[in-house]
């Protein structure tokens, strides 16, 4: 419990929940003994701590251990990509939307991969341009880029919902190469055609703004979500790529 | 040991001793198990990479306090866009758990949304969390003037859309 909650005698805050379940407090167990609604939220927190305990912890931990490990390549992830550059079959696509002022041909662009877990979750295929898979896969990605620049990777469905896949919070990434994006996403369980976009910007581009050209492209319909192969009205020097995901049962 | 063995054993620890807070803080946030237990991972991997900063329970917790928030409230906003229904529509009790109705809950679900993250962190931690301002823009890295500017604006802006919405 923090010294300014005990002088003034007020309730706990959330804060100070986490400090007692990290540590029991006195402070807010003695508040908690006159108060009825502290003690119900003491008691609910208590409860989702022995809950983490219980059946969270042991069920996660191998998980949380694996990918917390400083980054290296890992099987599923390397089994793919010689396949793939022998078949020919990795999706992208990569021209700039303009050639920028030093542009003298084809000196590089973006590539999108796209890797669709097994379902039992050990290994990953990845997926070609209009790849049937199942509506609530899990997906994971990697990008290449010729030079560096600012990502954002969003989808857009059928219903015309723009989806932004990553990063899921701040401001687009920097990459440059062959990078792997941390974390995923799951597909959103929906039958029917998801096209996915990498879209990658000399200076970052504010997630409105790649949404609502997104929305503008393809405003519903599996038709145009199937037929868009670019992203329109990208500033000077966008890159962009795209693969097309069949969900289907 | 073997450096595969240390790494297992010191995120064991960490995860052993943290992760009730952060379970507890998604859960709260996104008031289903299934998603809590998703982003508690998440969150998780994340703090993981800078463990240094857990080893000081005093600063430990309101940095985790800031990520769970952080990760949680945008899980429940990319869910409200997906339409998934993992994360529970239900989300966001922006009232004490006694009183709240179904159509209050639904209300305030929708005004937060109107917001940008930042707000709805300050929001959250202000109207929902109980924390004091100062408390609060230490947990978020930002300044005290920030909360209350940004508070202000959100109330000012709030009220404006709810008596929109009532005409």
């Amino acid at each position: 419990m923090t010294g300014a909650m005990a002088a003034a005698g007020r309730c706990p805050s959330e804060l100070d929940i986490l400090r007692h379940l990290h540590a029991p407090q006195p402070e807010l167990e003695r508040h908690a003994e006159a108060c009825p609604g502290c003690a119900a939220r003491i008691s609910e927190a208590l409860r989702s701590a022995e809950t983490f305990r219980r059946q969270v912890f042991p069920a996660t931990l191998d998980s949380v251990v694996e990918r917390s490990r400083p980054w290296r390549p890992r099987a599923w992830m390397l089994a793919p990509i010689p396949a793939l550059a022998a078949a020919a079959v990795l999706v992208l696509l990569v021209r700039p939307t303009m050639p920028p002022p030093d542009y003298v041909g084809v000196k590089g662009g973006l590539a999108l991969s796209v890797y669709v877990r097994d379902a039992g979750g050990e290994g990953a295929r990845a997926a070609s341009d209009g790849q049937v898979v199942p509506p609530d896969a899990a997906i994971r990605f990697e990008v290449r880029a010729a030079r560096a620049c600012h990502l954002w990777l969003v989808s857009v469905d059928a219903s015309g919902q723009v989806s932004r896949l990553h990063p899921a919070t701040g401001d687009p990434p920097r990459v440059k190469g062959d990078t792997v994006l941390p974390g995923g996403a799951m597909l959103d369980g929906t039958p029917g055609p998801e096209r996915l976009f990498a879209v990658c910007t000399p200076s970052p581009l504010p997630f409105a703004e790649v949404e609502r050209i997104a929305r503008a492209a393809a405003p519903g319909g599996e038709t145009s979500v199937r037929s868009l192969r670019t992203l329109p009205d990208l500033p000077n020097g966008a890159l962009q790529a795209t693969v097309l995901l069949e969900k289907r049962r | 040991m073997h450096k595969d063995d240390e790494h297992a054993h010191r995120v064991a620890r960490l995860y052993r001793e943290y992760g009730p807070a952060v379970y507890h803080r998604c859960l709260r946030l996104l008031r289903e198990p299934e998603a809590a237990r998703d982003a508690t991972q998440e969150v998780f991997v994340k703090l993981v990479r800078n463990a240094d900063r857990l080893s000081d329970p005093d600063g430990a917790l309101p940095w985790i306090y800031r990520v769970a928030t952080n990760h949680c409230l945008n899980e429940a906003r990319n869910a409200r866009m997906r339409r998934r229904p993992a994360a529970n529509e239900e989300a966001l009790e922006l009232a004490p758990a006694e009183t709240p109705s179904l159509p209050d809950g639904r209300l305030a679900r929708e005004l937060l949304s109107r917001f940008d993250a930042r707000t709805q962190a300050i929001a959250v931690g202000v109207l929902v969390d109980g924390l004091e301002h100062e408390e609060l823009a230490g947990a978020l890295g930002i300044s005290r003037k920030t909360v209350q500017r940004t508070l202000a604006r959100f109330l000012f802006q709030a009220r404006a859309l709810l008596a929109g919405g009532a005409t």
